[in-house]
């Protein structure tokens, strides 16, 4: 078979052509309704792209309190960074009272701590239905310990008080002292009837109007069982607590 | 699109339209496909219409776009899928020079048989050279090769279809020349 036959095979290939029915304009509307849909197509692409990051990158631009609600207002705290949460500042301070509870008491077993932050609920002290200053969320956690009678823990609040704290009355030891930095210190005992100390507390008041609390009783406040004779933790480990140094309360 | 460029390929797509469709059926054996080939390159060449209209051989690279919608449509596996229930049944023209008529068969058989069985790039290469009668040059250009793979292809094309139109000579008894 040569070359020639070939082209002419080809050419012979083509005779029964069906008639051509071509239109150059319907073929260009078609191009342009393309066009305008590939358009409309881009378009929704680059919506959905910009909802999507807008999505995700939001909730990282805006305050992250828990109960704060998205886009309000939070003033910085005064003493904090401004860069850590509340949530975070509970850990820190709970991860460090449990370290120096650690250190100071050696005879504990286990020490940990289980913080949060709370800013509509009522201080656990204060009278039913008070609440605290709604701008500030209070803190308020456990510093859970194991000793040689079983698990128990103590109690920490933090936060502004709208009502003065009576800490003297019924108590079997109460001493107050002023600190360098101008906070108030109030350490008081109860034996509420019994022989043995049943509560002992400390309490420190800032400058602000900030209060914190650490408290110790004759029974888990966490769980609200494991009754014993006294409290765990007495008094003065309690002030050492409230007092360190390294802890930034407000 | 400014006016005068969309009537400047109105012309050209009007002018080339047969001719683009005729190498399509070579390329695929099918008057049908061929005009969706045909149609599918007048659109891309359309859509870059503002960027290629003044280049010298317009027709070298309409050539060259049919021939790569023709590669990337048999690339897509529902194209491949297609299957046929079965030959139309022949019926006899009765109009027609009967010597005439034999040799259009045969034409239609080293189509649809023959050059069909040549695969793609080969075919490609033999309907450039002797259907459209385009230089080892042209034909490296439209298909983005050197002028050595042509040759090559070209020789390797021209065994093939040989060795094809021999089979299907020996089974119909007509004797290859």
């Amino acid at each position: 078979m040569s070359e020639q036959e070939i082209r002419e095979g080809m050419l012979l290939a083509v005779w029964d052509e069906p008639p051509l029915d071509f239109d150059p304009d319907a073929l260009i509307r078609r191009v342009e309704q393309k066009k305008s849909r590939r358009r409309a197509l881009v378009g929704v692409g680059v919506a959905t792209a910009v909802i999507a990051v807008a999505s995700f990158a939001l909730p990282g631009l805006l305050p992250r309190d828990r109960d704060s609600q998205l886009g309000s207002e939070t003033p910085p705290s005064s003493s904090a960074p401004p860069s850590e949460s509340a949530e975070k500042k509970a850990q820190r301070i709970g991860e460090r009272l449990a370290e120096t509870l650690g250190v100071r008491m050696t005879n504990f077993k286990e020490v940990y701590s289980d913080f949060r932050t709370v800013s509509t609920t009522s201080s656990p002290n204060s009278p039913s239905g008070q609440r605290n200053a709604a701008d500030d969320p209070d803190l308020h956690g456990y510093v859970h310990l194991t000793d040689g009678i079983g698990p128990t823990a103590l109690r920490v609040t933090g936060g502004k008080l709208p009502y003065e704290l009576d800490l003297c009355s019924g108590a079997v030891y109460c001493h107050s002292s002023t600190r360098s930095d101008g906070s108030v210190v109030t350490e008081a005992e109860y034996a509420e009837g019994a022989q043995e100390i049943t509560r002992s507390v400390s309490v420190r008041k800032f400058k602000s109007g900030y209060v914190a609390q650490i408290q110790s009783f004759n029974y888990n406040p966490a769980s609200g069982s494991g009754l014993r004779q006294t409290v765990p933790v007495r008094v003065g480990v309690l002030t050492e607590l409230v007092t360190d140094s390294s802890i930034n309360w407000e | 699109m400014r006016k005068a460029d969309e009537q400047g390929f109105r012309e050209f797509a009007a002018a080339n339209a047969a001719s683009l469709r005729r190498t399509a059926y070579l390329f695929c054996g099918d008057w049908h496909t061929a005009e969706d080939l045909m149609q599918s390159s007048l659109m891309k060449m359309y859509m870059a219409w503002k960027r290629i209209k003044d280049l010298d051989n317009l027709i070298a690279y309409a050539r060259k776009v049919l021939l790569r919608t023709w590669l990337d449509e048999k690339r897509r596996p529902w194209r491949r899928a297609e299957q046929r229930d079965g030959e139309l049944p022949d019926t006899a023209d009765a109009t027609v020079d009967p010597d005439n008529t034999s040799a259009k068969l045969w034409a239609r058989e080293l189509v649809h048989t023959a050059l069909l069985q040549v695969p793609p790039r080969q075919r490609a290469v033999l309907v450039l050279r002797y259907f459209e009668d385009l230089s080892v040059a042209e034909v490296a250009v439209a298909m983005g090769c050197t002028e050595g793979t042509v040759k090559s292809q070209t020789a390797r094309g021209l065994a093939t279809l040989r060795t094809i139109v021999e089979k299907l000579d020996n089974s119909s008894g007509r004797v290859a020349s």
